[in-house]
């Protein structure tokens, strides 16, 4: 055997070894972002503008849900958890148990818009009631609009449902959106009615927003629910206004950052704090994020803070205030 | 003889029915029908691969001719108008490495074994069937595997800096995940080999090794690197199991450096762009995306007609 | 060295060649040796990461979730026959796609088809072959479903279970083709001749003839297509919709979800798959569920194929 032969041989004999030995010699600086699909763009383009400006930074955001990103960030996995719906508190001792302190910021607004498809004249306006109605835990199996007319009015609502064919597709239960409905929604109700905190488990069910909104095109009776973001901008869908007690309301950036929509959120990121306290990477990123970045808030369609509550954000991040608010 | 028919008999009605058997049913609609339906058959199957080819790149002409370079060399963006595929490139290139470099040799190695050393022991044969059903075992359970061994219990070892959910993970479940194409395809190359050539070997005294080595490999090379570039096809149009590994699907920055000391981070591959991008809304975001499929479709296909052409040219070289 | 003008000095050492050679010759055997071992570690290792969790899944559901309304695993709603149901719709509409197209193209390619068209064609259905199914999925969205099936049905959404099986059929055509050709192509020459002998058409010889003898390699060919569609991922995925899980339902016209399909979308974007309670265990228990049924599939058709080769 040459002696060219033999070399390469050896060669193609190293490079197995070469190859799964080669990552362990590298420690880059990292910032991994994961949580909420609704918050994933503001993230993702604040990301995009830090990258751009220092390249030898390696960022990454997924999207898989707030629940599903909690329980990466409360085992230390990742450095940053957006969050459409505040931490719970078994998400907390979850975090305590994975010895995770966490700095919990503000970032913006999102109000939950409830759809129907644009051919549907009969519905409007719907009460909080009529929600709870429609798709809480007591409604499963029902298949028209007018099933849910009877609960609806025992709970005080009086708007008439029409006798059609009540199709529903909303986010799955890993996702903030999902959260924020049942909290915003349903907890106004369940426990009265000594019902779990949860929706009927019979409709159509998509983390992804794009789904939801092709679920709810498709049929002309549909009953559908996603981010206002999503939604506003989203054709082949009508936004129905919302009547939280005070009149019907419909979703606009100002009826939500004023609260007066009464199914609005706060969105949130979660960032690890002792991840902040010894990677200077994390903290520029937060830095950058609350600063140069807040614009992206208002550029992928979400409702800006208030300038108090921007404040807010900025100080509570300047003092590393940890725990939830 | 044991005819017994009169000759006159025979001259007065056979050939009369024997003409009118060669000469009758001129026109065969049955059959022409039946062929017409066949060719509908092919001319169907082939026009699938016509108009989806044609589909994409229809679609994604604008994003093709209008910024071919930045699309190649680019990063993933949140806007499908900035967004480019180098990340997802590279990616698949190294998955692409892997499998040559690791299922390559080892599936080669096995089908030596197979073919060449194993008796026909019951063991050669279980192994033999047990490697037909690898085959056939559905990539999203190669998945799982690689997520419980690759990410979950060798994590620190195969990305540090990632849990695990590196392209060393990926690479190595898409290396096994091809490994047994590797070995059947190499297999059925070597059997291939006329018995002749290995007996003269061993006929001037070779071992088993030096007759594999110097004569039965050479002969039977064409056909293995045929089964290699497959397979590497194969591998490199592979999503599901990227998808239990943990590919990045949403953004990274970085990632796009050759340097094998950053094949432990976090990671993306074509076919993963693909399968997020698909999911997202407008015509901007469709075209975006039928544009990494032609980017893709010209990398698999091209190493899918090599091998065919390989194989073909080889082929007709020993009749 | 033995003596040359003794042959009676020849031991047996002298036949063996080198040491040094023989010492090659075992090394290079056990390598070799361990590389085809290696399958059967893979096949241990696939069954020990599935069998556990699956172990652990079985053992702690409430039966009753495994029977009700829809696959909702996040919320520890586990109706697997909605998945079954399902892969059953995706399979079917798969293989009434398939078979026909596949295995007219069997048939043209093995018996009408002249030499040249042949070549030319059988590397056409090769390259189809080696699409991504990754293609095939967008392929079915932005395609098939608007194009075929929102046609067939006005009430079929955009994400359908239909355009997802057309996909995966489109997918398994080049499959069925290659078997059954095969298979055709192995029926000897002499049982043609003796058909066309005794004065039969050519599509007599070909159903009459050539396909029942075939058909065990036709049997083959469908059990295989069957278990490619089963074990296929990713058309679905893309467009079937229901990725955060779905009612039970037996419309092809409405999103619905695969085995492979479920398990995909649990672990999409999640990078690493949790949720509440069984949610990680169930995605281990619909696995091993695929893999035994595609095994059965699998081993089913090699003995079809083994039935060919012993025939002829």
């Amino acid at each position: 055997m040459s002696r060219t032969r033999r070399r390469l041989r050896s060669a193609a004999l190293l490079l197995p070894v070469v190859l799964v030995a080669a990552a362990c010699v590298r420690d880059t600086e990292t910032v991994v972002v994961s949580g909420s699909s609704t918050v994933e763009p503001i993230s993702i383009a604040v990301a995009e503008g830090f990258a751009d400006e220092r390249d030898e930074v390696s960022i990454s955001v997924d999207g898989p849900g707030t629940g599903d990103g909690f329980e990466l960030f409360c085992d230390g996995l990742i450095d940053i958890n957006d969050a459409s719906s505040k931490i719970k508190p078994e998400q907390i001792e979850q975090c305590e148990d994975g010895g995770v302190d966490f700095i919990e910021l503000q970032i913006a607004n999102d109000g939950i818009a409830v759809l129907t498809n644009p051919e549907n004249e009969a519905v409007d306006c719907l009460t909080l009631a009529d929600l709870y109605a429609l798709v809480g835990p007591e409604s499963q199996g029902f298949t028209s609009w007018s099933d849910a007319e009877d609960l609806a009015a025992e709970l005080g609502s009086g708007t008439e449902l029409p006798e059609a064919p009540l199709d529903v597709t909303g986010p799955g239960e890993e996702s903030g959106t999902f959260a924020s409905f049942v909290e915003l929604v349903i907890e106004e109700f369940n426990e009265d009615r000594s019902q779990e905190a949860t929706t009927r488990p019979d409709y159509q069910a998509s983390s992804d927003d794009n789904i939801i909104l092709q679920g709810v095109g498709g049929s002309a009776t549909s009953f559908g629910w996603v981010g206002f973001a999503f939604a506003a901008g989203a054709e082949g869908v009508k936004i129905l206004e919302v009547d939280g007690g005070e009149g019907c309301v419909a979703p606009t950036p100002e009826t939500i950052a004023d609260g007066s929509y009464p199914i609005s959120r706060p969105l949130f990121i979660y960032v690890n704090a002792d991840a902040a306290a010894e990677e200077p990477v994390l903290e520029a990123f937060v830095d950058f994020y609350l600063h140069d970045a807040i614009d992206a808030v208002a550029d992928v369609g979400y409702v800006p803070l208030s300038d108090e509550d921007l404040a807010a954000t900025r100080e509570r991040w300047a003092s590393r205030t940890t725990g939830a608010a | 003889m044991a005819l017994t028919t009169p000759a006159a008999q025979v001259g007065a009605i056979v050939p009369e029915q024997v003409r009118r058997q060669l000469t009758g049913r001129r026109s065969d609609t049955a059959g022409r029908i039946f062929q017409a339906v066949l060719i509908g058959a092919v001319a169907a199957s082939v026009a699938v691969l016509g108009v989806l080819v044609y589909d994409m790149v229809q679609t994604g002409s604008g994003t093709l001719t209008g910024r071919l370079g930045d699309f190649l060399t680019g990063s993933l963006r949140s806007q499908p108008g900035e967004s480019g595929l180098l990340q997802g490139l590279r990616g698949t290139f190294y998955i692409g490495v892997f499998t040559v470099v690791f299922a390559f040799p080892i599936g080669v190695g096995a089908a030596i074994y197979l073919e060449e050393y194993a008796s026909k022991s019951r063991l050669s044969r279980f192994i033999d069937l047990n490697i037909r059903n690898l085959a056939g075992v559905p990539s999203v359970v190669y998945g799982i595997l690689g997520l419980a061994i690759f990410v979950k219990a060798l994590g620190s070892f195969t990305g540090p800096s990632s849990q695990g959910r590196s392209l060393i993970s990926a690479g190595l479940t898409l290396a096994i995940l091809v490994l047994p194409i590797v070995i059947i395809t190499a297999s059925e190359a070597l059997r291939a080999v006329p018995g002749s050539l290995r007996e003269a070997g061993y006929g001037v005294g070779a071992t088993r090794w030096e007759v594999t080595r110097d004569h039965v490999l050479p002969y039977a090379a064409p056909g293995i690197l045929t089964g290699t570039v497959l397979a590497l096809a194969r591998a490199m149009g592979e999503a599901a199991p990227l998808i239990l590994v943990g590919a990045v699907t949403g953004f990274l920055s970085g990632g796009t450096e050759l340097d094998p000391t950053t094949l432990g981070d976090r990671f993306t591959a074509m076919p993963i762009i693909i399968t997020t991008w698909a999911g997202r809304p407008g015509p901007e975001w469709e075209q975006a995306t039928a544009a990494a499929i032609v980017v893709l479709l010209v990398v698999v296909l091209l190493a899918n007609a090599v091998a065919i052409l390989l194989r073909n040219h080889y082929e007709k070289k020993r009749g | 060295m033995s003596d040359l003008t003794t042959p009676a000095a020849y031991t047996l050492e002298d036949f063996r060649g080198s040491r040094k050679r023989m010492r090659t010759e075992h090394l290079v055997r056990a390598v070799l040796f361990l590389a085809a071992l290696l399958s059967i570690v893979i096949s241990v290792l696939i069954v020990a990461s599935l069998v556990g969790e699956a172990w652990t899944f079985v053992s702690q559901v409430e039966a009753a979730s495994l029977w009700s309304d829809g696959w909702f695993p996040r919320r520890g709603i586990y109706d697997i026959k909605t998945l079954l149901t399902g892969t059953l719709i995706v399979t079917v509409i798969a293989m009434a796609v398939a078979m026909p197209l596949g295995l007219g193209a069997a048939i043209y390619l093995s018996e009408y088809a002249p030499a040249g068209v042949r070549k030319l064609l059988k590397p056409v259905l090769e390259i189809l072959a080696g699409i991504p199914s990754v293609v095939l999925g967008f392929f079915a969205l932005t395609f098939l479903s608007p194009v075929i099936v929102q046609r067939l049905s006005s009430e079929a959404t955009q994400f359908n279970i239909a355009a997802a099986g057309i996909g995966v059929g489109i997918l398994t055509i080049p499959l069925v083709a290659s078997i059954s050709e095969d298979a055709m192509r192995s029926v000897p020459a002499a049982l043609r001749e003796a058909s066309y002998g005794l004065g039969a058409r050519k599509i007599t010889t070909t159903i009459r003839v050539v396909i029942p003898a075939a058909v065990s390699g036709l049997v083959a060919a469908f059990i295989v297509a069957v278990s490619r569609a089963i074990g296929e991922t990713m058309v679905v995925f893309i467009a079937a919709g229901a990725t955060g899980g779905s009612l039970f339902s037996t419309d092809p016209f409405k999103p619905g979800q695969t085995m492979t399909a479920a398990i995909a979308s649990q672990a999409a974007g999640t990078d690493q798959v949790r949720g509440a309670g069984l949610t990680f265990q169930s995605l281990f228990f619909v696995a091993l569920l695929l893999f035994a049924i595609t095994l059965v599939l699998n081993v089913l058709a090699g003995r079809f194929v083994q039935r060919v080769r012993q025939a002829y």
